[in-house]
C-alpha cells in the first residue's frame, strides 16, 4: 500500500513537473532559444496568485488571470528584447536570461519583500482522501485531473490545429515556414507567450502546495532542465514522459533511499543521456 | 628677515601644520569599530534584513565607548562562507578590524571565527552549529545560541511529559551536519524517556517536495512528527503535512525554527497546534525584553524577532564588554566576556568561560488560532522553556 500512495505521490508529482517544463521545451523546440529565465516567471506566477488571493480572495480568479498576465510580460520582453538575441549563440540567450531572471528576482523581494509567502489551499479543495492509514489530498488529485485536462488542450492545439502545425513547421525551419508567407516573429512570439505563461501556471498551482518565496525560480529551474533532458528538447510528449519519471523516481526512492531521492533524480538523467542521448524523445 | 629667522618661521609652520592630527588624537579618542556580518544579499537576505536592524539599533544606543561613539560597518557575507571570510581578512588587514558580530550560516560562522582569532579579535554569532563551542573552539570565538542538544531537550521533553502515552515518534531529517546534530541529540532523549523512534526520513537541503517522505510516516503510525529542518525546508515540510492532512492525525513539532518573520510568512492557519521550539518570542516577559520590544516598535514599526534580538544582544555584549575592560585588546574584551552575566533578551545570561557558550532559555511554543490572537503577531503561546546544555568539553 505504502508503494501504490508513493506512485500516486509521483503522478501529482510528475504532472507538476510536465507543466513546469513543457513551456520550456516547447520555447527550445521552435526557437532554438535556451531560457534561463523559465524559472522566474514560474515565481511570478506564484507571487499574482499570492497577490489575486489577497485582492479577490479568490484562487479561481487567479488561476484565470494569473498565467495571461504571465504570458503577456513574456510576449512584451519577447517583442522588446528576446526576439534581437534568437540569431545569437546560446551562450548570449544564457547571459540575457540569467540577467532577467535576476532582475524578476530583485523585483520580487522589492514588491513583496524577501520572507515568503503562504497561500491556502481553496475552501473547495481542502481535506484528504483516506485509505487505510494513508490520505492524498484532494487538491494534488484536482491538481493531477487539472494538468492532464491542460495537456490534452496543448496536445490539440500543438498537433491539432494551424497555429500547431505553424509550430511543429517552424522548429523544422524557421526559414522555410517564413518563406511561405508566415509571420514568423509574431508565430515566435506567441509561442514565447503560450510557453512561458504554462510556468506561470504551474507557479500558480504548486502555490498552495510549496508557498511562494523570491528564490523558487531558481529552485526549480534545475528540474525543469532535468525533465527536458529526459523527455528530449523540443519534444511534448518527452515533457510529460520525463517530468513522469522525474516524479515517480523521487517518490518511490524517497520510500527505498530517502537520502538519496533528489540524487536519483539526476541518475535517471545520467542513464537515460548513456542510453539515449537526445532523451526518451528527442531528435539528433 | 635673515637666514635663521626663515628657518626658524618655516620650523614652526611645518609643525603647526601638523598640529591639528595630533591634537585631535589627544582630546578625542579613535571611535571603536563594530563589523557586522549579515546575509543582506543571497538567499539568507531576508534573516541578514532583520539582523542588520538589530546591530544598528544596539550601536545606536551607545553614546560613547571608550571617549567616542562606536562606528558600525556592515560586511555583507552574501550567504556565502568563501566570500564572507574573504571580505573579514580584508577588514583585519586593511581596517584593523577586531570585533565581529553576526553571521546566519554555521559554515560561515566556523570560517570566520578562525580569522577573527589569528587577528585576535572578538567574534560572537548566532550560528547553530555545536562545533563552534565544542570542536572547533577558539579563544575569540563566542556564540549566543542554544545548540542542538537544548534545542532537543527543551521541545521534546516537555512535549513528552506532556502527553507521556504519545510514544511513537516519526523523524523527517535534512542530512548535513546541522540537522544530524539534532537527529542524534533526538535519539539520545528518545532512548532516555522510553520513546519510539518508529522511524527517519533524511532529505537533502535542497529539498521542495515532501510528499514521499510523509507518506512514509504516515505508513509508520506515529504519534508525534519531529521535523528537525528549518527555514525554506521546516516551512514546506509542515505546509505539505497540513496538506495531507497530518495534522490531525498526529501531534507536530518542529525543534527548531526562524522566529517571528518565519511564523509570519506561514500564517496561523498553518501553525495554529503546531508545536514549535525557538530561541526567542517577542512576548517573553523580561526586563531588557520588554524595553527591546517597545524600542525596535518605536524604531521599525515592527515586534523584533530573532534575527533582530540575536544581533542585538550580541553587538550589545561586545560594546559592553569592550567599555568594561576599557580597553579594545582582542584578548582583555574576551577575557572580561568569560564569565559575563547580564540582562539578555530572555532574562538573566551568562557566558559559559569554559567554551563560551551563552546560557540562555530555548522556547517551546504552540500556534495559535487566529480568532485567539490579540495582534497579528500573537501567532503562538509559549509552553515552556528552560536551559539544557551539555557540559563543555575539558582542554588541556
Amino acid at each position: 500500500m505504502l508503494y501504490i500512495f508513493q506512485i500516486l505521490n509521483g503522478l501529482g508529482l510528475g504532472m507538476i513537473y510536465f507543466l513546469i517544463s513543457v513551456g520550456l521545451t516547447i520555447i527550445f523546440g521552435l526557437l532554438n532559444f535556451v531560457n534561463f529565465a523559465h524559472g522566474a516567471f514560474f515565481m511570478v506566477g506564484g507571487y499574482l496568485c499570492y497577490s489575486l488571493v489577497a485582492l479577490t480572495g479568490s484562487f479561481w480568479i487567479s488561476l484565470l488571470i494569473g498565467p495571461l498576465i504571465v504570458a503577456f510580460l513574456a510576449w512584451v520582453s519577447e517583442k522588446t528584447l528576446f526576439h534581437r538575441i534568437y540569431h545569437l549563440p546560446h551562450t548570449f540567450h544564457i547571459l540575457v536570461t540569467v540577467g532577467i531572471a535576476l532582475i524578476l528576482q530583485e523585483s520580487a523581494i522589492i514588491i513583496w519583500g524577501p520572507i515568503g509567502k503562504n497561500i491556502a489551499v481553496p475552501q473547495e479543495l481542502q481535506g484528504v482522501v483516506t485509505l487505510w492509514s494513508f490520505a492524498y489530498p484532494v487538491y494534488r488529485l484536482f491538481l493531477i485531473a487539472f494538468t492532464i485536462v491542460i495537456g490534452m488542450i496543448l496536445w490539440f492545439l500543438l498537433e491539432r490545429t494551424r497555429f500547431g502545425a505553424l509550430v511543429r513547421a517552424g522548429s523544422e525551419s524557421a526559414e522555410m515556414v517564413s518563406l511561405l508567407g508566415v509571420n514568423i516573429h509574431r508565430l515566435f512570439a506567441q509561442t514565447f507567450a503560450l510557453g512561458v505563461g504554462l510556468a506561470g501556471l504551474a507557479g500558480i498551482l504548486s502555490a498552495p502546495i510549496r508557498g511562494v518565496h523570491p528564490f523558487m525560480g531558481v529552485e526549480v529551474l534545475g528540474i525543469a532542465f532535468v525533465v527536458v533532458v529526459i523527455g528530449g528538447m523540443g519534444s511534448f510528449i518527452g515533457a510529460l514522459m520525463g517530468g513522469l519519471m522525474v516524479g515517480l523516481v523521487q517518490s518511490v526512492m524517497s520510500t527505498v533511499w530517502p537520502e538519496g531521492a533528489s540524487l536519483m533524480i539526476y541518475g535517471a538523467m545520467a542513464a537515460v543521456i548513456l542510453l539515449r542521448p537526445y532523451g526518451l524523445f528527442g531528435r539528433a | 628677515m635673515n637666514r635663521r629667522k626663515f628657518l626658524e618661521s618655516g620650523l614652526a609652520l611645518t609643525s603647526l601644520m601638523f598640529a591639528p592630527p595630533l591634537l585631535r588624537r589627544g582630546f578625542a579618542a579613535e571611535p571603536v569599530t563594530f563589523y557586522g556580518l549579515k546575509s543582506m544579499s543571497g538567499a539568507f537576505a531576508s534573516y541578514g534584513e532583520f539582523a542588520e536592524k538589530g546591530s544598528q539599533l544596539a550601536i545606536g544606543d551607545y553614546k560613547d565607548l571608550l571617549g567616542a561613539k562606536p562606528r558600525y560597518v556592515t560586511i555583507d557575507t552574501e550567504g556565502n562562507p568563501g566570500r564572507a571570510v574573504r571580505k573579514v581578512q580584508e577588514a583585519i588587514q586593511q581596517s584593523n578590524a577586531r570585533f565581529f558580530g553576526g553571521c546566519t550560516l554555521s559554515s560561515t560562522a566556523l570560517a570566520v571565527g578562525k580569522e577573527v582569532n589569528k587577528a585576535g579579535g572578538i567574534f560572537m554569532t548566532p550560528a547553530g552549529a555545536d562545533e563552534i563551542t565544542t570542536t572547533e573552539f577558539n579563544p575569540s570565538t563566542f556564540r549566543w545560541t542554544v545548540p542542538t542538544y537544548g534545542a532537543i531537550h527543551q521541545t521534546v521533553r516537555p512535549l513528552f511529559e506532556s502527553n507521556p502515552k504519545a510514544k511513537r515518534w516519526y523523524t523527517i531529517t535534512p542530512q548535513y551536519v546541522f540537522g544530524e546534530a539534532l537527529l542524534a541529540a533526538a535519539k539520545g532523549l528518545f532512548k532516555q524517556l522510553g520513546i519510539e523512534h518508529v522511524g527517519n526520513s533524511y532529505h537533502s537541503t535542497q529539498e521542495q517536495e515532501y510528499s514521499g517522505y510523509l507518506t512514509n510516516a504516515m505508513a509508520a503510525q506515529p504519534d508525534v512528527l519531529l521535523i528537525l529542518g528549518f527555514g525554506g525546508n521546516g516551512a514546506n515540510c509542515l505546509r505539505q503535512a497540513a496538506n495531507f492532512g497530518l495534522k490531525s492525525k498526529m501531534t507536530i513539532l518542529l525543534a527548531w525554527t526562524q522566529g517571528l518573520d518565519w511564523f509570519q510568512s506561514l500564517g496561523p492557519d498553518l501553525l495554529e497546534d503546531v508545536y514549535i521550539g525557538a530561541q526567542y518570542w517577542h512576548q517573553v516577559n523580561t526586563p531588557l525584553n520588554n524595553e527591546l520590544v517597545k524600542r525596535v516598535r518605536e524604531v521599525y514599526k515592527i515586534s523584533p524577532n530573532y534575527p533582530l534580538a540575536g544581533d542585538y544582544i550580541i553587538t550589545k555584549i561586545i560594546l559592553d564588554a569592550i567599555a568594561k575592560a576599557g580597553t579594545t585588546d582582542g584578548r582583555a574584551v574576551a577575557k572580561v566576556m568569560e564569565g559575563m552575566s547580564y540582562e539578555g533578551p530572555t532574562g538573566t545570561e551568562t557566558i559559559r568561560a569554559e567554551d563560551h557558550q551563552v546560557i540562555k532559555d530555548y522556547y517551546l511554543l504552540r500556534g495559535k488560532a487566529k480568532s485567539a490572537m490579540k495582534d497579528p503577531d500573537d501567532l503562538a503561546t509559549i509552553i515552556s522553556s528552560g536551559k539544557s546544555f551539555p557540559d563543555p568539553i575539558k582542554r588541556s
